[in-house]
């Protein structure tokens, strides 16, 4: 049972990977542009297919695909903010204008991608098998590490950009209080662009790892959002890593809910959480003792002052 | 693929819905003695229109080589084609049109939602309304006009469960399926038979469609060690859990119906998908002569394999039941009535088709058709056995 359990463990956690990207390419633009991006899932249509037409319309090598699928997907990004948010923003437009533009956007990318890639599912690569090895009596393939990897090592990179490149600084200064921002000399709208590059670049990376694993159709990507959007209101909203960490509990729990209920519900399990943590977490969930704290620290900094 | 154009699509988008309305009304009542008329209520736009176009370019081209042959006694027939959008509440609008503005004693539909929804209107209308794909095991409770020409999915997964218990030896079976309509049913079906047969379902386990990981599940099924393991899933969601049992060392023999039948699976499963056994409705190339020629058609003249190939197949021997039934009423000189041509298609009971073989029609409005196992070997499908 133990196997069982920790098998059920680790592959839970490589298959949480595209989920804590596309939860960190969501929470992102709500931390920054305090907009609820639904247009992500065009992004991520517009991904997957660049990728896809890369591979296997014009045989190009997978990672060159993936470098260009960033591309197209940035750009798109890029053009969101450009010729979408910022007349919006420019109009006063209401949140609601907001809300049914980036749907709007969504819808139509995937209905431009039907018609051009058709219905059937298709996956990056014609195989979706990847080489597994027996490690303490656990199957482990090497999706499973690529996918960890990749994932770890993205997390890490745009901590470190936030935490030390002025571009990052700047984003959670704006993030914090934009107005405020822009008077100590800070671009809003530049920050705006990095944030929809940064989306850009998790969307389509989660979009690689999730399509060389499983079949992709048109609308797959609107469905991949319920699970960022979930995980980012879990997080809490203005929580990136947080946010990255409720996707990964959202993907145990729905592993782990097999055992105790059939698999055909684990969809209700997703709604279940948002129901619950819309209701009794708006603000999301966080742990007792880490409240705690936070709320000493102020305390301490007036002392001092 | 003039007809069908100018009626059923060009005009609708060209001049608008009222137009054509207005045309279509006044055609078939000038054209009522030189012509056949049969309907087609298809998905020529919406998410569904790759297969759907596809399949009326099948039954018009049928329509072409019947009237390039003579048609019947010297009458054309005429396939007059409305939009369904593969949606029920279009479908009715588009059955009304073909039903009560055409007039059309006979229209050929599929998709499952969409014939559980214009059987009401095929009751009243008293118009044959013929189910071409639609697989559900519905189809054959919708009322006296409502009858099938496709076999319903009870007839290939009971062949296929018949052949593991019987000629495969297998007595320890599990079941995966999708919890959509067409899993459930499949899913009952392989269970019930097998179980029937003497055999043992020791899982019978449902999957959410948007599932990507099937560890869990997976897991209860290999701890059951089950001898055989029969998926009754999608397209897209059979390779995924293949790919994940094979990863999981769980390397008994697998199983699936028509939705498993597609090459790409091979391709995306390599050696892992060897052994595989799938149905298949309609004859392939070895099973059937003409099918070859017709592959030939679509390439030459569409440069490519049809989307949805068996269906194709039976969209193509449509026009060619329509003729028989037109040829009997013209022997039997009863006019061209709906409740005339459901006479004579459960009557005439059984039908030679180029592209499908031979149809038997059954009094309880499902039809016997052979089933064609299909395995992979050496990286292809190949033809393992055809159960009649």
């Amino acid at each position: 049972m133990l196997l069982v359990l920790e098998q059920i463990l680790w592959t839970g956690f490589a298959n949480a990977t595209f989920y804590v990207l596309f939860t960190i390419a969501f929470a992102i633009i709500l931390k920054v542009v305090r907009l609820w991006n639904f247009a992500q899932a065009g992004m991520m249509g517009i991904a997957f297919y660049t990728m896809y037409a890369m591979v296997n319309l014009l045989n190009w090598p997978g990672w060159l695909a993936l470098v260009l699928g960033m591309t197209a997907t940035v750009g798109a990004g890029l053009l969101i903010e450009l010729y979408g948010l910022r007349p919006l923003r420019r109009r006063h437009s209401s949140s609601l204008m907001f809300f049914i533009y980036t749907l709007i956007f969504s819808e139509l990318i995937s209905y431009v991608l039907m018609l051009l890639f058709g219905t059937e599912p298709v996956t990056l690569f014609p195989s979706i098998l990847s080489p597994v090895r027996i490690i303490g009596g656990i199957a482990v393939s090497d999706w499973d590490l690529t996918a960890v990897s990749a994932t770890a090592v993205s997390l890490l990179v745009l901590w470190l950009f936030l935490r030390f490149h002025r571009d990052g600084q700047f984003l959670l200064a704006v993030s914090d209080n934009g107005e405020l921002a822009e008077l100590y000399g800070i671009s809003a709208q530049r920050a705006y662009l990095v944030a929809m590059a940064i989306a850009g670049v998790f969307a389509c990376e989660g979009m690689y790892l999730f399509g060389t694993r499983a079949g992709v159709l048109p609308t797959t990507a609107n469905d991949l959002m319920l699970f960022a959007v979930i995980g980012t209101l879990l997080g809490g909203m203005g929580r990136l890593f947080a946010a990255a960490a409720a996707a990964v509990v959202l993907a145990l729990v729905q592993s782990y809910s097999v055992l105790v209920i059939a698999s055909k519900w684990q969809s209700l399990v997703l709604y279940t959480f948002l129901f619950i943590v819309i209701v009794l977490f708006p603000r999301g969930f966080r742990l007792p003792s880490l409240q705690r704290r936070r709320v000493v620290q102020p305390a301490v900094t007036e002392a001092k002052a | 693929m003039g007809t069908f154009i100018s009626r059923g699509v060009r005009r609708r988008t060209v001049l608008g819905s009222a137009i054509a309305s207005a045309f279509a009304g006044s055609m078939p009542a000038m054209a009522q003695g030189d012509t056949l008329p049969l309907g087609l209520a298809m998905p020529m736009t919406g998410s569904q229109a790759l297969f759907g176009t596809d399949q009326v370019r099948a039954a018009q081209w049928a329509a072409d080589d019947i009237n390039k042959d003579g048609g019947v006694n010297g009458k054309k027939m005429d396939l007059i084609v409305q939009d369904t959008q593969a949606n029920p509440q279009v479908g009715i609008n588009a059955f009304n049109h073909l039903a009560e503005i055409n007039k059309v004693p006979v229209i050929g539909t599929a998709w499952s939602s969409v014939v559980q929804a214009i059987a009401p209107v095929a009751d009243r209308t008293k118009t044959l309304a013929l189910s071409i794909g639609a697989s559900s095991t519905k189809v054959a409770h919708l009322g006296d006009y409502v009858y099938t020409t496709y076999p319903l999915a009870n007839v290939d997964v009971t062949a296929l469960a018949n052949y593991v218990y019987n000629t495969m030896h297998k007595r320890i079976g599990a079941v995966l399926y999708i919890n959509n309509e067409s899993g459930l049913e499949g899913g009952v079906v392989f269970r019930d038979v097998f179980t029937k047969l003497g055999g043992k379902i020791v899982a019978y386990e449902a999957y959410d469609s948007n599932a990507t990981d099937f560890t869990g599940m997976l897991l209860k099924v290999r701890a059951a060690s089950p001898e055989v393991v029969h998926i009754q899933g999608l397209t897209a969601d059979i390779p995924q859990v293949m790919a994940q049992m094979r990863q999981l060392g769980m390397n008994m023999q697998v199983t699936s119906y028509s939705a498993g039948y597609n090459p790409r699976l091979v391709q995306q499963l390599g050696a892992a998908a060897e052994g595989f056994i799938v149905t298949s409705l309609a004859p392939g190339e070895k099973d059937n002569p003409n099918l070859g020629a017709y592959l030939e058609r679509w390439q030459k003249v569409m440069g490519r394999k049809p989307n949805g190939l068996p269906y194709t197949q039976y969209l193509y021997d449509y026009p060619y039941i329509v003729k028989s039934i037109y040829a009997w009423l013209e022997q039997h000189k009863l006019p061209a009535t709906g409740e005339n041509f459901r006479k004579g298609y459960v009557e005439i009971r059984e039908f030679d088709l180029p592209l499908t073989g031979k149809l038997i029609v059954s009094p309880d409005h499902t039809v016997l058709k052979p089933v064609y196992l299909m395995v992979v070997r050496q990286g292809a499908f190949v033809p393992l056995a055809t159960v009649s």
